[in-house]
């Protein structure tokens, strides 16, 4: 009995730790400036950032490595710094991997990845200025953007 | 002890979910659609299997298995589209411009503009007075012809010649951002030495 105590105590205080170190990895290693604004929303729609979720309202900015997530009912549309659209029909989840517009560094890109769901696409100056740093990622395939404007589906 | 063989069952029914996830084949139906302006644009969808490219409006290529290459493009109609990707459609916000772009063009190892470009100088400067805009960059680029120090001078050169004629048709100077990266960053990507056009250019991105 004692000594499934200690193990008890031994696995809590290892979780307690393990979260700690994560928690404090991302807060530290992303120090994410806005990079996109949700300009339409239908429904439900959330955004989960460094583990939260937050409920998408008009207006909400939006960070780099958040996920945009709708519900059966949802459908959010964001604009990003460059000016590229994107919006989510319902049922969708999609992870901004990266995006960068810093014209005085000369430092454009963009990358989406698309879990599940309908989304659409309007590019904007990245894909102008450096045609290969656009990328949208699906679970079975990448597609290349050269100014352009698209729709996806992806069936689960 | 019993607890523990509870959090090993768990894992292992975890594990076993998400693997599976991970395995099952997603089915992609990818769509290129007209602009607002009726141009369209070019999508790649590349496979580990290949990839197909898609450069006419309403057409959509469909992808079944990541190790296959996508299908051939197939026209779909308005409202096969309509039937898919209403909701998101109607959820993508409308066209803006808070950035605006002009790329301007240069004759080969020199600072005189094309003859296109030289035209569009009066509507930049319009533009960024019309925006009046105190954020407006300059970022010179060159070609792969020369060493990369050359190229680095050629850049700012460049940059310096636009910033200058910006100048002196009365933009405030702290409005102007320079920055320059000779060879490093080519428009169209070529072999090194290889002449390109495209790649000749300073971009103005106003904001």
């Amino acid at each position: 009995m004692k000594l499934s105590k200690n193990r008890k105590w031994s696995l809590s205080l290892a979780t307690l730790f393990i979260l700690l170190c994560t928690g404090g990895k991302t807060s530290l290693a992303y120090a994410s400036p806005t990079i996109a604004t949700v300009q339409k929303m239908v429904g439900t729609a959330s955004v989960l950032r460094q583990g939260q979720t937050i409920s998408a309202t008009v207006g909400l900015e939006i960070w780099e490595n958040d996920t945009l997530r709708t519900g059966s009912d949802g459908s959010i549309g964001v604009i990003f710094n460059d000016d590229t659209l994107l919006s989510l029909g319902p049922e969708s989840t999609l992870v901004i991997d990266r995006f960068l517009f810093a014209p005085r560094e000369g430092k454009f890109s963009i990358a989406l990845r698309m879990i599940r769901g309908t989304a659409a696409y309007l590019s904007g100056l990245i894909a102008k200025l450096a045609p290969d740093s656009a990328h949208f990622e699906t679970p079975t395939a990448s597609i290349g953007i050269r100014g352009t404007k698209f729709v996806v589906r992806i069936e689960g | 002890m019993k607890e523990w063989r509870y959090v090993l069952f768990a894992s292992i029914l975890f594990g076993f979910l998400t693997g599976c996830g991970a395995h099952r084949a997603n089915r992609n139906l990818i769509v290129l659609l007209p602009d607002s302006d009726g141009k369209s644009g070019i999508i790649t969808v590349t496979t580990k299997g290949g990839s197909q490219i898609i450069d006419r409006p309403g057409y959509a290529v469909e992808v079944e298995d990541i190790n296959q290459p996508p299908a051939a493009p197939k026209p779909v109609t308005e409202g096969e589209i309509t039937d898919v990707f209403a909701p998101a459609l109607s959820a993508l916000p409308d066209p803006v411009r808070r950035v605006t772009l002009f790329i301007l063009y240069f004759e080969r190892d020199s600072t005189k503009l094309t003859h296109k470009s030289a035209d569009l100088l009066m509507e930049m400067q319009r533009t960024i007075k019309s925006l009046n805009s105190d954020e407006v960059y300059l970022v010179g680029h060159t070609d792969l012809v020369g060493t990369e120090s050359y190229n680095d001078r050629l850049s700012a050169k460049r940059a310096n010649y636009i910033r200058d004629l910006l100048i002196s048709s009365g933009i405030k100077p702290n409005s102007l951002f320079i920055s320059f990266y000779g060879k490093a960053r080519p428009l169209v990507p070529t072999r090194d030495e290889v002449p390109e056009p495209r790649n000749r250019r300073v971009e103005v991105i106003i904001r």
